[in-house]
């Protein structure tokens, strides 16, 4: 037979066809590929968390630096400044009364005008976050007004020749304003709009030294110190008739004595609050005196403080930060303080009282500070230098946002003025001869990795804290995002639901692998696994609104189910032993069916030593025990001891086996039954002895649970939590942990037996020892599948972001906070990549626990291959 | 009970010494551990007992919810008549307050009651209805306020479109204003004669009001959408621009006569409904008209012979599946939920099963194993136990904001800036969740190819098969299904999982469907409604959130099924494959 000639009757080919090896190339290739691709998207996850995140630690960016010099302001001094929003045009205003008008872009004089002729400007203040200024002269008078710009709208029908060939983005002065096109068809003009009222006569003729100005919500408020040193302050509010509809202005003065001081000479320094209740008069050399002037007719000296910590250093610049409630003072050493007013602790029979505390200290050393200008619409504040340095920083993050040198021909130059656009879309800076711009983008002031995980001092706290508070009602909020109390809560969360969750799992694992048939085993597991498959959302929902209402009725009876339950299983267990041993040998199957029965006793128990125990350990109510209003402390230290002092009495026992196992010899079976249960019941005694006893020392030395782990009950609560969301973990637990007990080799659990250990004693032994590692890391993905779980904290844990550990209060997760807020996030805001920085968080916590788990399962396998 | 003996040590030396006494010694109880053997078994128990405690009180309530139930009147001491469904009863201590609240000769009788009773009193909830005469859906009605209870023969519950039930005893039947019956029965029997014909007339109506002015509505758009585009592509003031303008205005006068039109008849339709009334006696003895265009479903409850109740609860129960919802969801039915739910996992499925089969069979054939595979390996597993929210901050941030709205630039540049693919929607919602699934997917493929017998590659190999032809023909099909297996569990905890898809794409009421007769017909870009996130919101969003308890347990119930369908046929599909392949190694 020839080898061509072959069964199928075909000539068979020799070589592999083309086609085929194409297929494989291309299959090979396009796995791969895919196969690579895919793995490698799936790590992306974690990259691109980082990736928006990380911009949060980002410094502000400022660039596209412009200057000008200031040509006609040498001599006369500048007063102050103010910026357009759109970025067009400032205004200066000199001390000779000159208000200039000049484009920002090249500096062109736009409009120059004299105002107050015949006066002589000598104080000038403006109100923070408004146009509104006052302005004190050398006779004495004061006027107020305001200085702004006014918008203009033009048609592109109705336009000038010159200005409809005007593209987008470019300017054009028409007039004393500045055109810009806004869109197709209109054109956007600025102008300088100012006006003032009459001037007000003072008390006194002469020349105002220094003024301090506030728009509060009632009305208008300012204070006035002239050269004779007469200080005054006022309240101006109008009024309207509601007959006559005619418009009174009221004003409201107050005189304030007895606070200046003839070695010190006149203050330099004055500062009225957002709210014109408290004014601040300050000395170079650092001393100053606050005053309460809610009442004007009774100002009060609230205290009397020092500024600075150096005598030799001065006083440089104080001016208020955006709210009016912190103050920033800048001195000759180049140190910016934050001051704000601290309610001080205080003891019986004080009242509260509010001392200025320097919370936050920016410090530049080498020049003093010259300028300084807050921003109007958050906490961050400008810095001028003497050396010509400029430095942006946010004041409750401490974060320096930028640093800029004056340019050019100013480098080196003592910075006069410092601005920010209304927009926070600019910096400004002026020398003696040039001024200098630099737009600005403040990126993400409020963060940085202390302000997100450490404590911040937030204005009118008492010290540094940690909160979580992303928004508010009111406008002048600020948000406030320390992840802190959310971590806080994921982690109370985990403990509680693991505390519950985790010894149900292994207890359940050890006993479906050693004691349990295989076959009944085979129908056990699946149902348990089951369970991991129910989703959370359901899990949520009984929690919230089956759960929560049934424990919020019955708490007495709920708190001693976790006694009373496995009480009732030892129970059980002892009467078990009871039975002879001829007739338990029969009924070995049906053991775990009559365990079932210890659940209803368990339960009826525990609604019979409820009420008993509410009546004796929290005086007759729960509730208003743990709000603090009834009872001492000596019951909840017996509820908190008893668990645990039964476990200590059980280990205790331990100690006593063998020389029970020695006096045993020779007893029947039942006797040795009734000992046992002699015994139970006996350790129970000791036990609640033993908890009474340490029950009463804690109270005598003055410990209360009640604001630990007891305290103020709330309906959504960590019990809650962890009941529910130790039932959702028990099945991952149980799985992995009954997987590596049943991984054990058999060989090691039949010589066990073989030599004469009991199944107790081999499980305990043996199986569970060389299991350890499987076990644990079971323990692992239990923590990471709860630190990760979202719908049922948040549906059950009332989303509160406290930090305590109060087992009747709520708390907030990250998990559950990312579901909340993202969805309203504005995208790419602070608050959104803080969110994202949460997600990561997250991400990394179960990460680790997970990576910690894998590892050690190797090593397990690894383990359980050498046995 | 002494511990610590000191002569413990030197009695165990002596006994494991005497090794015949010590064979006595192991018959000792205390070695058995019986306690604790029990104690282990408990929390098996334990386990076991919540469990089935949960699904049986899910299966209870939700099962129990669409039953009708009788109407009960109650009077109380004070001359006051309510009328509606008990929709719950409880024990509960009333306070001083309370009897302070009673008229004295009542509150005396009752105070001896109260001693009787142990300081405990019954109170119920009941659902009284009425929203718009009363304020109120619910009131609780205690022992202590009731004088007397009946249940009326002819009470009649009236499920309607808005202003949640009604109940009440129908005194009259009206047609435009016509009384042509009065008393109950002749009412009800004039409410058959004619409900059937306003049903009709309603569906007719909201036909016309949804589909036909929704297809001119989106006519409309195309050609709002067209100008924008020509605006953007050609210039503002192009030919083409004022060309799609022009368009448009012919358009819309054409579709304002069509508009015009359908009012007209729908208003017709309407009018025609609302012309059949009934007017109604209330508990507290006033009377309403309710028009039968309003009325969803009515009957007579406490009438009701078995086998119609069991015709209501059928009837009800075709409505919870097949309906929209109304009244802000806590009525009607959950067919959006449940078709976006199957719409979203069916896409999950296409989208995770090729990459996961692809990235498993490149990790188990094609690439050598070493330390990267194994590092792979550790990773994807530890991908499994990323938190799911995790996940949906990542569809959030990339596929929401920045493919889609890539997208959006390139493609739907007109409707900016409304976004189309740059908001949450099924389609980042399915790729979401395939990503949070694909762990599930390449670890159970893995594992079924890894089940495949060398001897069977080596075999193929032997016969001169290449790589290929070997994974297509022999060890596919053996893993198939292995990977079947994966794909269901994977949309098993697809159809379970709401966090992430709160931040992709599921929303409280999406008013249309993500398929429909609209071309393209398939729409990925629209927010869905699913199920797992109807439970949350129904349960923790809703304003009569009462009335919405009952939905939320059929709709778990209804979950629960979905989920657990899934897994059974997975579990089972695992067990066959296992059995074929012990049968098949030799």
């Amino acid at each position: 037979m020839s080898p061509e000639k072959i069964f199928t009757g075909r000539a068979r080919a020799k070589r592999t066809r083309a086609s085929v090896k194409l297929m494989d190339v291309v299959s090979r290739l396009l796995i791969t590929i895919g196969g690579l691709g895919t793995l490698i998207t799936v790590s992306t996850v974690f990259l691109f968390l980082l990736w928006v995140a990380a911009p949060l630690l980002s410094r502000a960016r400022i660039e596209n630096p412009h200057s000008y010099n200031v040509s006609g302001a040498t001599g006369v001094p500048i007063i102050h400044m103010g910026l357009d929003e759109y970025r067009l045009m400032e205004w200066l205003l000199f001390a000779d009364g000159r208000l200039q008008v000049r484009r920002m872009d090249d500096g062109e004089v736009l409009e120059e005008e004299r105002l107050f002729p015949g006066r002589e400007i000598k104080a000038f203040a403006a109100a923070g976050g408004y146009d509104e200024v006052i302005v004190g002269f050398d006779d004495g008078t004061v006027a107020l007004g305001r200085i702004g710009f006014s918008t203009e709208f033009v048609d592109q029908t109705q336009a000038s020749p010159e200005l409809k060939v005007l593209g987008p983005g470019s300017r054009l002065r028409i007039g004393n304003g500045i055109a810009e096109r806004i869109s197709a068809d209109q054109f956007r003009i600025r102008r300088l709009a100012h006006s003032f009222a009459e001037p007000i006569e003072a008390e006194s003729p002469a020349a105002i030294r220094l003024i301090a100005y506030s728009i509060t919500p009632l009305g208008k408020s300012y204070a006035a110190l002239s050269e004779d040193g007469r200080l005054y302050a006022y309240n101006l509010s109008e009024r309207k008739n509601i007959l006559t509809g005619d418009v009174v202005l009221r004003r409201v003065r107050g005189e304030i004595t007895d606070i200046l001081q003839k070695d010190r000479g006149l203050p330099q320094f004055m500062v009225l609050s957002g709210l014109g209740d408290s004014l601040l008069v300050a000395w170079a050399d650092g001393y100053a005196v606050r005053l309460n002037i809610r009442d004007l007719r009774n100002p009060v000296v609230e205290e009397r403080l020092r500024m600075l910590d150096d005598s030799g250093l001065r006083l440089t610049v104080v001016q208020n930060l955006l709210g009016g409630t912190t103050i920033l003072a800048g001195d000759s050493a180049g140190t910016v303080r934050a001051w704000f007013p601290v309610l001080t602790e205080y003891g019986v029979g004080q009242t509260a009282q509010r001392r200025l505390i320097a919370a936050h200290r920016f410090e530049r050393p080498g020049a003093a500070v010259t300028a300084l200008a807050n921003s109007t619409r958050m906490r961050m504040f400008v810095a001028g230098y003497e050396d010509g340095g400029i430095l942006l920083y946010h004041v409750t993050s401490h974060k320096l946002l930028g640093e800029v040198e004056m340019p050019g021909a100013a480098s080196g130059a003592p910075v006069l003025k410092v601005a920010l656009a209304p927009k926070d879309d600019m910096i400004f800076g002026l020398s003696s001869s040039l001024a200098a711009g630099w737009s600005l983008d403040p990126r993400y002031p409020e963060a940085t990795l202390s302000s997100l995980f450490l404590p911040v001092w937030y204005e009118g706290a008492r010290k540094p804290e940690h909160v979580w508070q992303s928004s508010s009602g009111t406008d002048d909020f600020e948000p406030k995002l320390g992840l802190m109390p959310l971590i806080f809560g994921t982690i109370k969360a985990t403990v509680f639901s693991l505390l519950f969750g985790v010894p149900i799992a292994l207890l359940g694992a050890v006993f479906t692998s050693e004691f349990m048939s295989p076959r009944s085993k085979a129908r056990i597991k699946p149902i348990v696994e089951m369970m991991a498959s129910l989703p959370s959302v359901v899990l949520g929902f009984l929690a919230a609104l089956v759960f929560a209402p049934v424990a919020a009725k019955m708490l007495p009876a709920v708190l001693s189910v976790f006694v009373t339950v496995p009480l009732a299983f030892l129970f059980g267990s002892y009467l078990w032993q009871l039975i002879p041993h001829r007739v338990s040998l029969r009924i070995q199957r049906w053991r775990f069916p009559a365990m079932f029965a210890a659940i209803p006793f368990g339960l009826l128990a525990a609604s019979g030593v409820g009420p008993w125990m509410e009546q004796y350990c929290f005086s007759g109510d729960i509730m208003r025990w743990l709000d603090g209003q009834v009872g001492g402390a000596r019951g909840g230290w017996l509820i908190l001891f008893f668990p645990l002092s039964i476990l200590l009495v059980a280990w205790l026992m331990g100690f006593t086996e063998p020389w029970i196992r020695r006096i045993s010899i020779g007893w029947s079976r039942s006797k040795c039954a009734v000992m046992d249960l002699v015994r139970f019941i006996a350790s129970l005694a000791i036990a609640a002895l033993l908890a009474f006893g340490a029950a009463v020392v804690a109270t005598a030395l003055g410990f209360d649970p009640r604001g630990g782990i007891f305290g103020t009950y709330v309906q959504r609560n960590a019990l809650v939590v962890g009941f529910v969301m130790g039932f959702a973990v028990i099945p991952i637990i149980y799985t992995i942990a009954e997987d590596a007990l049943s991984a054990v080799p058999e060989h090691l659990r039949s010589a066990s037996l073989a030599a004469g250990a009991t199944p107790w004693q081999t499980a305990t032994r043996i199986i569970i020892p060389t299991a350890m590692s499987g076990l644990f890391s079971a323990i692992m993905i239990g923590l990471g599948r709860a630190v990760g779980e979202t719908m049922i904290v948040l549906m059950a844990a009332g989303n509160t972001p406290v930090m305590e550990w109060n087992l009747f209060n709520g708390f907030r997760t990250l998990s559950a906070n990312i579901a909340v807020e993202l969805p309203e996030a504005v995208r790419n805001s602070t608050h959104y990549r803080t969110l994202f920085l949460a997600a990561l968080t997250l991400f990394a916590m179960t990460f680790v626990l997970n990576t910690a788990a894998e590892m050690v399962r190797l090593r397990f396998r690894r383990k359980a291959v050498e046995l | 009970m002494k511990g610590g003996d000191p002569e413990t040590i030197s009695a165990a030396k002596n006994t494991s010494a005497g090794v015949r006494t010590r064979k006595r010694a192991t018959t000792s109880l205390f070695a058995q551990g019986e306690p604790m053997i029990w104690l282990t078994g408990g929390g098996l128990v334990i386990a076991l007992v919540m469990i089935s405690g949960l699904i049986s009180l899910i299966f209870a309530q939700g099962i129990v919810t669409l039953w009708p139930q009788p109407i009960v009147r109650y009077r109380t001491h004070d001359g006051r008549a309510l009328m509606g469904e008990v929709t719950r009863e409880e024990s509960y201590r009333p306070q001083e307050a309370d009897y302070a609240r009673l008229a004295p000769a009542d509150e005396e009788r009752e105070r001896k009651k109260k001693a009787a009773r142990d300081g405990w009193a019954r109170r119920r909830l009941l659902r009284t209805g009425n929203f718009e005469l009363t304020g109120e859906h619910f009131n609780w009605i205690s022992d202590l306020e009731v004088s007397d209870s009946d249940l009326p023969e002819w009470a009649v519950i009236v499920e309607r479109l808005s202003w949640g039930r009604f109940y009440g005893i129908p005194k009259a039947f009206l047609i435009d204003g016509e009384q042509t019956a009065s008393g109950a029965e002749a009412v009800w029997s004039e409410f058959q004669r004619y409900f059937d014909g306003v049903v009709e007339r309603r569906k007719k109506q909201r036909h016309m009001e949804t589909v036909t002015v929704g297809e001119l509505n989106l006519r409309l758009e195309h050609a709002r959408l067209n100008i924008r585009r020509a605006e953007i592509v050609h210039g503002s003031g192009s030919a083409e621009h004022k060309q799609a303008e022009a368009e448009y205005e012919v358009l819309e006068k054409k579709a304002s006569g069509e508009f015009a039109r359908i009012q007209h008849e729908v208003k017709a339709l309407r009018d025609k409904n609302e012309g059949y009334q009934i007017l109604f006696e209330v508990a507290d003895g006033r009377e309403t008209k309710l028009s039968l265009a309003e009325i969803v479903r009515a009957y007579p409850a406490n009438r009701l012979s078995f086998p119609r109740k069991i015709a209501v609860y059928g009837s009800r129960w075709i409505e919870f599946l097949t309906a929209e919802p109304r009244e802000a969801n806590s009525e009607g039915g959950v067919f959006p939920a449940i078709f976006g739910t199957v719409v979203m996992t069916v896409l999950m499925s296409l989208a995770v099963v090729p990459f996961g089969v692809m990235a498993a069979l490149y990790l188990r054939e094609y690439a050598k194993a070493g330390p990267v595979v194994s590092a792979v390996r550790i990773a994807i597993n530890n991908l499994a136990g990323v938190p799911s929210i995790v996940f949906g901050v990542f569809g959030l941030g990339f596929f929401c904001y920045m493919v889609g709205a890539s997208i959006d630039q390139l493609l739907f540049a007109e409707k900016l800036p409304n976004p189309t693919y740059g908001k949450g929607g099924i389609l980042w919602a399915s790729f979401t969740l395939a990503l949070m699934t694909l762990p599930v997917v390449i670890v159970a493929t893995e594992e079924a190819l890894s089940a495949v017998p060398n001897s069977m590659r080596e075999g193929s190999y032997a016969c001169g098969a290449s790589k290929w032809q070997t994974i297509r023909r022999i060890i596919l099909p053996r893993a198939l299904p292995g990977i079947m297996t994966g794909m269901i569990l994977a949309m098993a905890r697809g159809a379970g999982e709401v966090a992430p898809l709160m931040l992709v794409g599921a929303v409280k009421l999406a008013p249309e469907l993500p398929i429909d007769r609209i071309f393209p017909y398939i729409h990925p870009e629209r927010s869905f409604m699913h199920l797992g996130f109807h439970i949350y919101d129904l349960g923790f969003q809703s304003q009569n959130s009462e009335a919405a308890k009952p939905m939320v347990f059929t709709t778990t119930l209804l979950l629960i099924t979905i989920v657990a369908l899934l897994n059974v046929f997975a579990v089972r599909l695992r067990t066959r494959l296992r059995r074929k392949f012990v049968s098949s190694v030799f």
